[in-house]
């Protein structure tokens, strides 16, 4: 399932790394909709070359956890196969479990390098809206 | 929130917060520095981190902040705690993301005007030989046996491969080798991301630069450095890349549930934390310690082909092209050490996050080429700006367990500089200033422009007012090759 994807981010002021406030209308946007402006720092995908697909299996014992788990993971396979992953096909998002199906292109151009994604400030919280996240990159 | 008015002022440079501040505090916390950067210290959030910190298990004395402090992830960074080896704790939080991040500084018998005519030439080779910038892979490629073994031997594992002498090895922190390193506690992930990377310098903050030495505060110890006016040095700023990055994530994660087992509470998850006596806390360790010997193999790897390329530009074009390591330090570890406190004799485990090691004359951890001087504490400043080496002195370990500074922050988020200033810009100023530069990213350069930072000047003078170091020489660079 993709849902609809209706959410929003912005970047937030940090004087020495990257910090974004991500909403979404229910977990699966938001992890999709942070995982998509994380991505736009990082690297630009290629316009050419064919697309490529990898599965993600997660469980943590938060959701703060899983989304921390998550976009590591987008970074990692980033790194290690040089791929920018861009689209999301959700077989399942749960406050402590996601599997999905990504489907992207080979790296055009880095932008910047993540280090990590931290925890500081860290809070998946529940709103008339939907959900909505401040999350922390050290770069 | 903590107000200034708090904090008791114990000395010029030294500022105390007592621990009945908070109830949970288990000492009280101190920060180190002139009035200046003491009242900086409230612009972000680094001092609820550092009283954070006093509320951990078995830490012993002070939760300590350097005059560089500035808000970090779990510990502030410039952030120094030792905890009772016994009874205390082990925090990835005090140490931080880039596990041995830190410094080398190799020295020339080449003057400046010998050196100006070929540091274009000089630039664009170290820029081609010392990878450098996002997506960039090292120098060196290796096997998993083969990282295995890097991670358990650091820069031993590069002198047997010949990218080291014995006397890099000599002049390096821990001898370039932590011990208690285990290849087996690195997971697996991480290891993936180490497997490529080795040889390469990063980006971010990290550089390789050429500098001119052109202030001597100390003579003695100078010449025991092996540093003069004039002379050419060069340094190399980075760490344990992704594999480093990858343990703090992981252990970060692994050890969420060890202080509810172990009977404990944290006032941040950041610093989430295990007894050092303790299975997590000694795997923890024995992982830190596999990835800050991969940073040591990394930066005398890169020293390798800086060697390499100056002789590749220089030979018969300078008498002497030859570069002898001054030190390398590391500003980002947990070491085990042993110190007197209260007249006893205590084992510890000091971390020090942004911070470096600053042990003085006599101490017998010292390489015996240094042990009647003392520790040199290497303190690069920002992008185009002057850099420090110091010396470690007998207060740094009554005061803050032979610690000091370890660099400048930020003044300015990376957004913000960049658009103050393109990056050609920076380029072409930096140029005018006599600084050559070759860089990935021109964005990245931006981000990294002198506007951006604090004045590292200003906190080696706290230092040096402290007590915990003293000045012995500072260069400026006239290179900066930048990922």
């Amino acid at each position: 399932m993709q849902g609809l994807i209706m959410g929003r981010w912005k970047e937030i002021p940090h004087t020495a790394d990257l910090a974004l406030h991500v909403w979404g209308s229910d977990l699966l946007d938001l992890f999709a909709t942070a995982a998509r402006a994380m991505m736009s720092f990082v690297a630009v995908p290629a316009q050419q070359g064919g697309e490529l697909r990898a599965r993600v299996q997660l469980e943590a014992l938060d959701t703060e956890t899983l989304l921390v788990d998550w976009l590591g993971e987008l970074l990692f396979l980033l790194e290690r196969e040089r791929v920018v992953f861009v689209t999301y096909d959700f077989d399942r998002v749960t406050p402590n479990a996601l599997s999905a199906d990504l489907t992207g292109r080979p790296v055009g151009t880095y932008l910047a390098n993540i280090k990590a994604v931290t925890y500081h400030n860290l809070a998946v919280v529940q709103t008339e809206e939907g959900y909505e996240t401040e999350v922390v990159f050290d770069v | 929130m903590v107000k200034r008015e708090e904090f008791q002022r114990v000395d010029a440079y030294v500022w105390e917060l007592p621990r009945n501040f908070d109830s949970r505090m288990l000492v009280p916390a101190r920060i180190y520095g002139s009035e200046a950067l003491f009242r900086a210290a409230f612009d972000d959030r680094s001092i609820e981190q550092l009283v954070n910190v006093a509320m951990l298990p078995g830490i012993v004395k002070y939760a300590m902040a350097m005059p560089d402090m500035h808000q970090g992830y779990g510990f502030p960074i410039g952030g120094v705690a030792a905890f009772d080896a016994d009874t205390g704790i082990v925090s990835p939080g005090g140490v931080g993301y880039d596990i041995n991040c830190g410094v080398r500084m190799l020295a020339s018998q080449i003057e400046e005007e010998e050196i100006r005519p070929h540091l274009n030439d000089l630039a664009t080779i170290l820029y081609r030989n010392c990878p450098s910038g996002v997506g960039e892979g090292g120098a060196v490629r290796l096997s998993y046996g083969e990282l295995d073994r890097v991670l358990e031997e650091g820069a031993r594992w590069a002198k047997a491969q010949g990218y080291a002498t014995e006397d890099d090895l000599e002049r390096t922190e821990s001898g370039g080798r932590m011990p208690r390193a285990n290849p087996s506690a690195v997971p697996d992930r991480a290891k993936q991301r180490g497997l490529p990377q080795l040889g390469s310098l990063g980006s971010g903050n990290h550089f390789l630069e050429i500098d001119i030495v052109d202030a001597i505060y100390e003579a003695e110890a100078a010449a025991a450095f092996g540093l003069r006016e004039g002379q050419v040095v060069v340094q190399i700023h980075c760490g344990s890349r992704g594999l480093g990055h990858e343990v703090c994530s992981q252990y970060l994660r692994m050890l969420q549930d060890a202080p509810r087992r172990y009977g404990f509470e944290i006032p941040d998850r950041e610093l989430v934390s295990a007894p050092y006596d303790s299975v997590e806390g000694r795997d923890y360790v024995a992982a830190m310690a596999a990835a800050a010997n991969y940073a040591f193999a990394n930066r005398q790897v890169l020293a390798h082909f800086v060697r390499l390329s100056f002789e590749e530009v220089l030979a018969g074009k300078v008498s002497n092209w030859h570069l002898q390591q001054v030190y390398d330090i590391t500003h980002n570890m947990a070491k085990v050490e042993d110190h007197v406190v209260d007249g006893k004799r205590r084992t510890l485990i000091v971390h020090r996050k942004g911070a470096t090691r600053s042990f003085p004359a006599g101490h017998p951890e010292l390489t015996e080429v240094y042990r009647s001087t003392g520790q040199p504490v290497l303190v690069p400043g920002s992008m185009g700006t002057a850099s420090y080496v110091l010396v470690g002195t007998e207060s740094s370990m009554a005061l803050t367990f032979g610690s000091s500074c370890h660099g400048a922050g930020r003044t300015m988020s990376r957004h913000a500089a960049t658009r103050r200033a393109r990056g050609e810009q920076v380029r072409s100023e930096l140029h005018e200033q006599g600084i050559t530069v070759r860089a990935q990213s021109m964005r990245g350069l931006a981000e990294e422009a002198p506007f951006a930072y604090k004045d590292v000047s200003e906190v080696v003078d706290s230092v040096a007012g402290v007590g915990i170091a003293r000045k012995v020489a500072r260069v400026h660079p006239v290179a900066v090759i930048k990922g």
